[in-house]
Parts: C-alpha cells; sequence; structure tokens
C-alpha cells in the first residue's frame, strides 16, 4: 500500500509541475541538415545565392544580445539587425527584397561587434 | 689629215648632242583637294626637245607609263586633250602592277627607263596597290610646246582603308617613249611642275575607331559602373543655344559604355568636329541619394555668403561649375546666382514638398545631365560664361582617335554623383572667395566624401520589440548641424507607421517617404549653422509587420548617411 501511495504522490507531484521543466524538449530547435553547425558557435545560411529570403542558422555560445550585419562589396554597413537570442542552434531568416542584386557579406557579432561567424549570400531577387 | 678630219667631226657631233635640250614630261594636278571625296583632277603636259640651235625637235610618237596609287586614287575619267582628227590615241590599263625602274638610271630620265623597261622582263611586278595606264598618242602633226595630251580625274580615297598614313606617294611617270617621225628617240626628263605629285593635309574620311571615354564619381567610387552611361554623338552642326540638340536633328551615333566607362564608336569622320551628349541611367536608384544635405548645406551657405558670378566679389564655393549645379532654381535666363530660392527647393524636395516651380534637380528618373570635355569641364570664358565649360566638342584626326569626357547632375553640388574638376581654370581663386566671417563650405578637406570620416559614432539597427519593427538611428556625433539617412525598407513585409525625431528644438527635420518604393529619407538641417543635432537616438523609424517575422535582418537597408559639420566638415560615417 505504502508503494502504492508513494507511487501516486509522485505522480501528483509531477503533474504540478511548470510545463516548461517537464517539456524541455520545446526549447530544443530542430535544425534541418543543411543548417547544422559542428561547432559551438557560428553562422550558416541555407544557400548561398537568395531570392526574397534564406534560412540562416546562428549557433550562439550564450544567451544574450548579438547583431546580424549586411556588409556590401565594400564592407560598408547596409543593414543590421540586434536581436536576443538563445545558447545554442537559432533558426532565423535573412530577407533580401530591399537588397539589390549583388554579392554581401553575412556577419553575425556579438553586441561588442567581436564577430562569431561570417558567411556569403548573393543576392538574386 | 684623215684623223684629223674624224675627230673634228667627232667633236663637232659630239657638240651637237650636248647642246640638245630632252623634252619635258610634265604633270601636275589641275585644282586643289582637301578633303576625302574630293576630285583631283592631274594634266600631263609635253614640253618639245631644243636642239644644240635651240629649235624644237617634233615628235610623232608620244607614249608614257604612268601609275597610280589606286587605295589612295579613285579613276573616274580620261580626256584627250589634243584636237587633231589625224591623231591615233590608245589608252591602256593594267591593275595590279608597279613599275620597278632601273636603279643605275635616274628615275626621271624617261628615254633611259623606257629603254630598260624594253629590255627587262621583271619592270613590272605584281603590287595589289598599284595601277599602271599607258599613254600612246601618235600623229603627223606634231605637238606644240606645252601642249596638253590628258588630263585624268581621281577621287581621293580614304586612307584609313589603307595602309597608308599619308597621301605623298600617288602617282608618277614612269617612262617615256618620245619618237620623231623618222623613228629616232628623243631625250625625256622631268618637267618643272608639281612633278611628284603628292598630296597633304587631306582631311575627312572614315575615323575608324573612336574611343569615347566617360569619367563620373558613380564609376569612380564604385556606385554603379560604365554600362549605367550611353551616348549619342551629334554632327556639331546640329548642336544649338546651350548645347541643346537642334529640332529634327538625329544622333551619327549611339551607344552603351562599357563597365570601365569606355566605348568605342564608328562611323565617325575625320576632321570634322562632333559633339556627344552622355546619359546616365536615371532609373537607376542612386539617382534619388545625388542632391543630399551636403549640397543644402552647400547651396544654403553660397546663398548667406552672397556668392555670385564668377566675376563677383564673393563666393563659397570652390569650384566655378558649382555655379552653375547649384542654380537648381532659373527665376530668369540663367544668370549664374545662387539665392535662397534655390536652397529652399533643395529643402522642399528633401522634405517630399512638391514644388509648383520647375526645378534642375536630379533625382531617380529625372535625371539633369550636365558634362564636358574633361580637359575644360568647368571652365568660364572671358566673359564668365560656364557654358565654355561644359563644351563637349570633339574632333577626331589621324593623330587624336582618343577624347574623355565628364560627367555632371545639376543639384550634385558637392559632385558626390559627378565629376569634380581638376584642370587648370576650374578652381576660383581664393581672392574670389568669401572671408572667414561668412560660413564657407569647403570642398577641400570633404569632397567626394573621402577626407573626412567619422568613426563608430553612429548605429542604425533594426530590431523586433513587442510585435512592431523599430529601426533606431544611436548617433555621439556632436556639432553635427545637418544629417541625412537614405533608408529603403522591404514593403512586401513592412508598413512605415511612425517617424519620431529627436534632434533638438531649432532643427528643421525632414522625412520624405516614397511609399511606391520602400524608401524614406529623413534627415535635419539648420539653415543657420548654429543648432546641432541631438546626440542619443535622434531618428527612429516604427514598422508594423504584415508577415509573421522571427527576426529583422535584411528588412531595413540605408544607402545614404551622412552629415555636415557647422564649420563645413562633410561626415563620411563609418559603422562597424
Amino acid at each position: 500500500m505504502k508503494k502504492v501511495l508513494l507511487l501516486l504522490s509522485v505522480f501528483l507531484l509531477v503533474g504540478c509541475m511548470d510545463d516548461d521543466i517537464i517539456s524541455p524538449i520545446d526549447d530544443i530547435v530542430e535544425v534541418p541538415e543543411s543548417l547544422q553547425i559542428e561547432d559551438v558557435q557560428g553562422l550558416k545560411v541555407e544557400s548561398t545565392i537568395v531570392s526574397d529570403e534564406v534560412r540562416m542558422n546562428i549557433k550562439l555560445p550564450y544567451t544574450g544580445t548579438y547583431r546580424v550585419k549586411i556588409r556590401d562589396i565594400s564592407k560598408n554597413l547596409v543593414s543590421q539587425e540586434k536581436l536576443d537570442a538563445n545558447e545554442g542552434d537559432n533558426i532565423l531568416k535573412v530577407y533580401v527584397s530591399s537588397l539589390e542584386n549583388n554579392g554581401y557579406t553575412l556577419e553575425l557579432t556579438d553586441d561588442n561587434h567581436d564577430i562569431i561567424g561570417i558567411a556569403s549570400i548573393v543576392v538574386n531577387n | 689629215m684623215k684623223k684629223i678630219l674624224l675627230l673634228f667631226v667627232s667633236v663637232l657631233c659630239t657638240l651637237n648632242v650636248f647642246g640638245q635640250t630632252d623634252a619635258k614630261l610634265d604633270y601636275s594636278s589641275v585644282n586643289s583637294v582637301t578633303k576625302v571625296g574630293d576630285t583631283l583632277e592631274v594634266k600631263f603636259n609635253y614640253f618639245k626637245a631644243k636642239d644644240a640651235n635651240g629649235a624644237d625637235i617634233d615628235a610623232s610618237l608620244y607614249q608614257f607609263d604612268f601609275q597610280y596609287n589606286n587605295k589612295l586614287l579613285n579613276k573616274i575619267s580620261s580626256t584627250w586633250q589634243p584636237t587633231s582628227t589625224s591623231a591615233q590615241k590608245a589608252i591602256n590599263s593594267w591593275n595590279g602592277y608597279k613599275f620597278n625602274p632601273d636603279s643605275n638610271k635616274d628615275v626621271d630620265d624617261y628615254d633611259g627607263q623606257y629603254t630598260y623597261w624594253l629590255g627587262s622582263d621583271s619592270s613590272y611586278p605584281t603590287n595589289s596597290d598599284w595601277s599602271v595606264e599607258r599613254i600612246t598618242y601618235q600623229d603627223v602633226t606634231a605637238l606644240g610646246d606645252g601642249s596638253e595630251i590628258i588630263k585624268y580625274k581621281f577621287i581621293i580615297k580614304d586612307k584609313a582603308n589603307s595602309n597608308y598614313s599619308n597621301y605623298s606617294s600617288i602617282l608618277n611617270a614612269n617612262w617615256v617613249n618620245l619618237k620623231k617621225s623618222d623613228n629616232t628617240q628623243i631625250g625625256v626628263t622631268k618637267g618643272t611642275s608639281n612633278f611628284n605629285l603628292s598630296l597633304s593635309n587631306i582631311e575627312g574620311g572614315d575615323a575608324g575607331n573612336v574611343t569615347l571615354t566617360i569619367l563620373s564619381n558613380i564609376i569612380d567610387d564604385n556606385i554603379g559602373d560604365g554600362t549605367h552611361f550611353t551616348y549619342n554623338v551629334y554632327n556639331k552642326s546640329d548642336i544649338g543655344a546651350g548645347n541643346q540638340v537642334n529640332e529634327g536633328a538625329s544622333a551619327v551615333a549611339t551607344g552603351t559604355y562599357d563597365a570601365s566607362g569606355q566605348a568605342v564608336v564608328t562611323g565617325l569622320e575625320n576632321d570634322k568636329e562632333y559633339f556627344v551628349w552622355n546619359y546616365a541611367d536615371q532609373s537607376k536608384d542612386y539617382m534619388d541619394n545625388v542632391v543630399t544635405v551636403s549640397d543644402l548645406a552647400l547651396v544654403f551657405a553660397e546663398a548667406i555668403g552672397g556668392g555670385n558670378s564668377p566675376n563677383g566679389s564673393t563666393t563659397t564655393f570652390d569650384y566655378y561649375i558649382q555655379t552653375f549645379i547649384a542654380n537648381i532654381f532659373h527665376d530668369e535666363a540663367f544668370d549664374g546666382k545662387i539665392d535662397f530660392q534655390d536652397s529652399y527647393e533643395i529643402l522642399a524636395y528633401l522634405q517630399g514638398v512638391s514644388s509648383d516651380n520647375t526645378t534642375y534637380i536630379t533625382y531617380k528618373g529625372r535625371a539633369i545631365q550636365s558634362g564636358g570635355n574633361e580637359s575644360t569641364f568647368g571652365t568660364i570664358d572671358e566673359n564668365g560664361s560656364y557654358f565654355a565649360g561644359i563644351d563637349a566638342t570633339f574632333k577626331p584626326t589621324d593623330s587624336n582617335k582618343s577624347f574623355n569626357f565628364v560627367h555632371a547632375l545639376m543639384g550634385d553640388v558637392n559632385f558626390s554623383h559627378s565629376w569634380e574638376p581638376d584642370t587648370e581654370g576650374t578652381a576660383i581663386p581664393t581672392s574670389q572667395q568669401a572671408n572667414a566671417s561668412v560660413a564657407r563650405m569647403s570642398m577641400a578637406a570633404g569632397s567626394k566624401f573621402s577626407g573626412t570620416a567619422e568613426e563608430a559614432n553612429l548605429d542604425l539597427t533594426s530590431e523586433l520589440k513587442d510585435g512592431l519593427v523599430e529601426f533606431t538611428i544611436g548617433s555621439q556625433v556632436e556639432e553635427m548641424i545637418g544629417a541625412q539617412f537614405n533608408i529603403i525598407y522591404d514593403r512586401t513585409r513592412l508598413v512605415l507607421d511612425n517617424v519620431i525625431f529627436d534632434t533638438g528644438n531649432t532643427m528643421t527635420n525632414f522625412s520624405n517617404h516614397i511609399e511606391e518604393d520602400g524608401k524614406i529619407n529623413i534627415g535635419s538641417f539648420d539653415q543657420n549653422f548654429e543648432a546641432t543635432v541631438k546626440t542619443g537616438t535622434p531618428y527612429k523609424l516604427i514598422f508594423t509587420p504584415i508577415v509573421q517575422l522571427q527576426n529583422t535582418s535584411g528588412l531595413i537597408t540605408f544607402k545614404v548617411n551622412e552629415g555636415v559639420k557647422a564649420d563645413g566638415t562633410q561626415i563620411n560615417f563609418i559603422m562597424e
């Protein structure tokens, strides 16, 4: 009987816990093979030639504020996003409709502008 | 005694022979020719030989060969000149031969060369550049002294289609067979006229490949490339007042420059004047970046400083041509005066306010083009006219088939998308520039945005916040009396909701939203050159997403980020 009560208590206790704690699987990002990064941090785009938009993976060493920068051929900054992101893989998008057809570099930096990852894209709208 | 007599006779004979003078074949041009296509008329005259006593030696057979360069002359006709009805005449022609004279005889020893020709089987080797004419005239009635035998007409051909660089060798006589009625040979030598017929200073003809080069900061600063420029070449005679093309005239050559800014034009003629209009592609997005707050500042300073004609008292500009480019409002015929009307029209343009006035401001879809020869662009004439410096006339010649042209856009006072003059006579002397008490917007340090750069004090970022997209411009730049940012956003995903200025109480702020292009130009300017843009976050744009967004990378891009300080320093922001 004691065993039955103990088992029941465990079930009740588990039932009252926060979902986030009991469902860590929800925070695990499914990373498509094309965006997988083996290193602990980095930047990867799904396709180098881009029309309209492309998925990217920014893999981060810790949760915090980061920047995604787009630079032209002369390395002039033409676009910059500031975002808060989680440690590990973050599947996001780069939108290129407002960019002229050209070659660009995509930079992932921390908020102090230290580069974490870099990739090349060619916009072909 | 026999020997003495023989010697005497021999001496007499010798004296007789040496006392004779040869006949002469003289050929010369009847008319003067100056250009390709002209008709050259050549006459052949005969002058009688004289015996030892000075008496005429008549001939009954007149025969000679001459040759002409068929690459430079096109034979069109020959006309006998003697009118004798008893004469027998013949003309023979051979193409593709050239006389190879006897090198042991003078080439002007025509009867000697004739003798040589008779006995030689190699005196006329083939040569595709030359043609031979043989003239034969026989008559019982001797020709008079100085008689014209025959006239030829030739068209001057374009040497561009040949391997010849000039017209110095076009026609010469080869030999002459002149005989008396008893068949005795008469000595013949050259005449006294323009014997070695040659032509100089022949103009015209196909100019071949003429290279035009277009110079612009659009190319130099990689804003675009040479393929964004086209050319229309007109006959200079089709250009009227103000370098405008006369009604009904059409271009003789048109085309597009290559990426480097060069074009090879064919179909033009040597020694003929042309005028080229060069056009930048006005559909390019960067045309909206040509006239900015930096140009506005220059024009305001000039208006405040009382700038006037180049020969007037003072100006704040560095180059004469800036007055022409800055004169975007013509209240009358161009007078070279920059006043507040010009500056307020630019301010209105930056604010996106439609003006009822016709202005000469360049923007996308309406590029007001100018330019000229590189060597004279921006100069003025003795009357102070700017049109001397925007002349794009050129004339191909044998020695010059390459021409450099510069391009300028009206309203582009700081030459960000135009060519900055760099030749003598284009800069305004210091004595004509405003004194230090006038706010002088010197181009010297900051023209083309390359001289002075402020680093890293600007932070332009987009961010997803509470379901909205915020674009903020953070600035720590002080003493900035003007600033402008041209921003492009993805209008398929964003709608602009609000523009928030926090630039200070006295700044004149502007925003020009071109919704159909997804563009917004924002900025500030203090026309008194006193108030400055507040540091912090002077500008913020709020967008509402119309699609679900996880992040904002690439949704908002920026093209023009520039500022102006009160001392005239132009700022090229360098952002990390």
